[in-house]
């Protein structure tokens, strides 16, 4: 099935209209800050200062051997936390009961703070990167559920009926009726656990270091470096917002094609 | 009869959930060092809650809370609306708002502590910051929602603006805003902990901090049950009720139905 | 089938006037070309037509809602659609989809549009009372809307309209959505209300019989882009019989004339016999 898409010209006005908006929004927060150098006097670093330290970090490869550390981590609590919350959270969007069983389980779960599950974590599992790992699986499974029963729970009614009238058999149940109603909840579900991991990893590394850029730019705050914080912050939260752009949004358009 | 006997089933197997968990801990307790046995802590319970300093500590928590979270309501609404005028000023801020959706809330409070270091503004700065984006986001679908229909019925009958907004526009994005109140109230408890952990010495988060720092993990494990028990309160003895009795003239689509055809 | 003489103008028989209207949904499609229409004070008038045909954009330029792009709509020879002051006549309108506000009561519906048709205070509430009881749903004051039936909503929809006093009382096709015995009790006591009110009506409706049943005179429109095709003065008595044979003959006479018009000459069954 094709997809048409419309053919928009380089100079076109709603591509006008997006730069304008782009370069306002950059001017202005660029002299917001500059202000806010100015006015606590050099406290804040200065947007020249910010620029030199992003091209050095940018030119180190120190910088990218921490972000792949980092990514690491982000990919295997995001594949851990995705699959088990997938799973949990149709297995209780089908059953009444299985929902009822688990239900205080996950609601606990979303009232944990992060800091909470890494730290008891640590205690109880030691201080090795799994410990880590671990509690940022814990802390992301409750929100993957949530949207996952949600997608599930609002599945037509109906067509459950109509599978059961022609015995479609749980298989062809799960993957041709189920799946494709909840196709954009799973998606969804997906989008947001990668969203909040990689920004539960700067938590996590930041508490346990020494490697991975959180602990960097945790690094940089002690030892007063704001420039670098800012950097590396700046880095990190580009390359991984690019990714999100280049993974998830064609992700999207195929599953939406799929879909019909 | 058979409603009761299914909700019934479904407490039990929520308790057996429950259960299970303690179940958990209790296995966790015998098998590892740190982590304290329950009856430990539970025998702790009512020394730790007759404690005057703690309530101390818990008000500084839910003030800043609540402060934080007033004014990201308001600074959420504001850029919905500016949102859903569009323009060159809705487009800019809707680029900052979705800047501001990727902050991590660890760098975010890195940010405040050394920006307005140790002070009561970091954290509704960082609390403030990292919420109002979402609200934003779910107030710009209602606004953007807003039914036609009764615009037009409300224009026939000659509404003030006054009026209008008072009687059609402000009901339509009642129950939006619940459900942003009720997504970033949870949110806010949880990054207040981590702000209090990073830039104060009040809090709850500050006396977790402490209370594990310092290997008194009863105390810690107080804390958390403290925390969870004002947060799960707080959100179901006094936002979900509110939010029932509000939206009291709502009606499942299938009531609605049913109600047709009748005179 | 214009017969003069026989009819009774209630008051100024131009009290509404439209002239020469012209509305467009957008450059390619017109959806009133060139329509004229005289409604009397007091006189209760149905614009027919096939669905589609543009009848609800009329009502909605009547309204002040829509702004034509040729021509002129007075009413008590006050034009329509200026700004919202003391001038531009008060209008009722029911609509097809009752557009209650759901989140308030019956009552407090009423009163939210009452305060802002200017009724002094003191009044308010008598109003209330009064045109609810008209409908028969006084006992609903403060029921929630969606806690009611199709029709009740309507009626309430009806008082509304009812209650501001209006100079004119749009309806848009406002039973189509209810089932038939719902509609026929709503048609009845439509009709008694308009005797008893003398309220100036707009009726708009694809229904030929019910047009029949409750209007002094019947604008017949032709497919989209709209003009009149013809205009029908009703020489029944009231109370007139849903059922009755005069009714269904006079149905029969308008189905021969616009089958073409409206673009059913095949077809054998008449377009809007229910079933």
């Amino acid at each position: 099935m094709e997809v048409r898409t419309a053919r928009v010209p380089l100079l076109g006005p709603d591509r006008l209209r997006r730069v304008q908006a782009f370069v306002v929004a950059a001017l202005l927060a660029l002299a917001m800050w500059q202000l806010a150098t100015f006015i606590s006097d050099g406290w804040v670093p200065s947007l020249a200062e910010i620029g030199t330290a992003f091209a050095e970090d940018v030119t180190t490869p120190l910088t990218y051997q921490e972000i792949w550390i980092t990514f690491r981590r982000i990919l295997i609590a995001f594949a851990g936390a995705t699959t088990v919350g997938i799973a949990l959270g149709a297995a209780m969007g089908l059953s009444r009961r299985v929902t009822a069983f688990f239900r205080p389980i996950v609601v606990l779960g979303l009232a944990v703070p992060d800091p909470v599950y890494i730290i008891v974590a640590i205690l109880v599992l030691g201080t090795e990167e799994s410990s880590g790992l671990i509690a940022m699986i814990l802390a992301l499974i409750p929100f993957v559920v949530n949207i996952v029963v949600g997608g599930v729970r609002s599945r037509d009614r109906g067509l459950d009926e109509m599978s059961a009238v022609y015995r479609l058999g749980r298989r062809r149940y799960l993957t041709d009726v189920v799946a494709r109603q909840v196709a954009p909840a799973l998606l969804a579900a997906t989008r947001t656990c990668f969203a909040f991991s990689w920004k539960l990893v700067v938590l996590v590394e930041a508490l346990t270091q020494p490697r991975g850029i959180g602990a960097q730019i945790y690094f940089a705050f002690r030892l007063l470096r704001p420039d670098h914080m800012i950097s590396l912050a700046l880095i990190f939260i580009l390359v991984l917002r690019a990714v999100e752009a280049l993974v998830f949004t064609p992700l999207e358009r195929r599953v939406l094609a799929w879909m019909r | 009869m058979e409603r009761r006997r299914s909700r019934r089933l479904d407490l039990a197997l929520g308790g057996l959930g429950l259960a299970s968990l303690l179940l958990l801990y209790w296995v966790g307790s015998r098998t590892t060092t740190f982590v304290p046995p329950i009856g430990e802590v539970v025998s702790q319970i009512p020394a730790f809650l007759t404690e005057e300093e703690i309530w101390v500590d818990v008000v500084a928590t839910v003030r800043r809370v609540f402060g934080a979270l007033a004014i990201a309501m308001g600074v959420g609404f504001l850029a919905a609306y500016v949102m859903s005028r569009g323009g060159l000023w809705g487009r800019v801020i809707d680029r900052y708002v979705s800047i501001m959706l990727g902050i991590p809330s660890t760098i975010a409070a890195l940010l405040a502590l050394f920006i307005f270091k140790r002070s009561e503004v970091g954290v509704y700065f960082v609390v403030a910051i990292i919420t109002f984006p979402f609200v934003a986001l779910t107030l710009l679908q209602g606004l953007r929602a807003a039914d036609r229909r009764l615009d037009e019925m409300s224009e026939v009958y000659r509404l003030s603006t006054v009026a209008h907004a008072r009687h059609v526009a402000g009901p339509h994005l009642v129950p939006y805003t619940f459900a942003a109140l009720r997504n970033e109230y949870a949110h806010a408890w949880k990054v207040v902990v981590l702000a209090e952990l990073f830039a104060v010495n009040t809090g709850m988060g500050a006396r977790f901090a402490r209370a594990f720092d310092r290997f008194l993990l009863v105390d810690a494990m107080l804390w958390l049950l403290l925390f969870m028990l004002i947060l799960l309160g707080t959100e179901y003895l006094l936002l979900l009720p509110a939010e029932r009795r509000i939206l009291r003239w709502r009606v499942s689509a299938r009531e609605a139905a049913a109600g047709e055809g009748a005179a | 089938m214009m017969r003069e003489g026989t009819v009774t103008p209630v008051g100024t028989h131009d009290y509404i006037r439209v002239e020469g209207l012209r509305v467009s949904y957008d450059r390619e499609n017109t959806a009133i070309e060139d329509l004229d229409m005289v409604v009397g004070k007091g006189e209760f008038v149905a614009v027919l037509g096939p669905s589609g045909c543009g009848k609800s954009t009329l009502l909605h330029v009547m309204a002040g809602l829509l702004r034509p792009e040729a021509g002129r709509v007075d009413i008590g020879g006050r034009p329509v659609g200026g700004p919202a002051d003391g001038e531009a006549p008060r209008i009722g309108y029911v609509f097809q989809d009752h557009r209650l506000l759901p989140w308030r009561t019956v009552g407090q519906n009423l009163r939210t549009v009452l305060r802002s048709a200017g009724v002094p205070a003191e009044q308010i509430e008598e109003r209330i009372d009064r045109y609810l009881g008209m409908l028969h749903i006084e006992r609903f004051r403060n029921t929630w809307p969606m806690r009611l039936s199709g029709g009740q909503r309507q009626r309430v929809s009806i008082a509304r309209a009812l209650a501001i006093h209006p100079a004119v009382v749009l309806m848009d096709e406002p039973f189509s959505t209810l089932d038939e015995v719902t509609a026929r009790l709503m048609r009845q006591q439509l009709a008694q209300l308009w005797e008893e009110s003398s309220q100036t009506i707009v009726f708009v409706t694809h229904s030929i019989r019910e047009a029949l049943f409750l209007a002094d005179r019947i604008y017949i429109l032709t497919r989209g882009p709209a003009r009149v095709f013809d205009v029908v003065t009703v020489m029944l008595d009231r109370p007139r019989g849903y059922e009755d044979l005069r009714l269904t003959e006079l149905e029969g006479q308008i189905v021969d004339r616009v089958m073409e018009v409206w673009g059913y000459g095949a077809v054998d069954a008449a377009p809007d016999r229910e079933g």
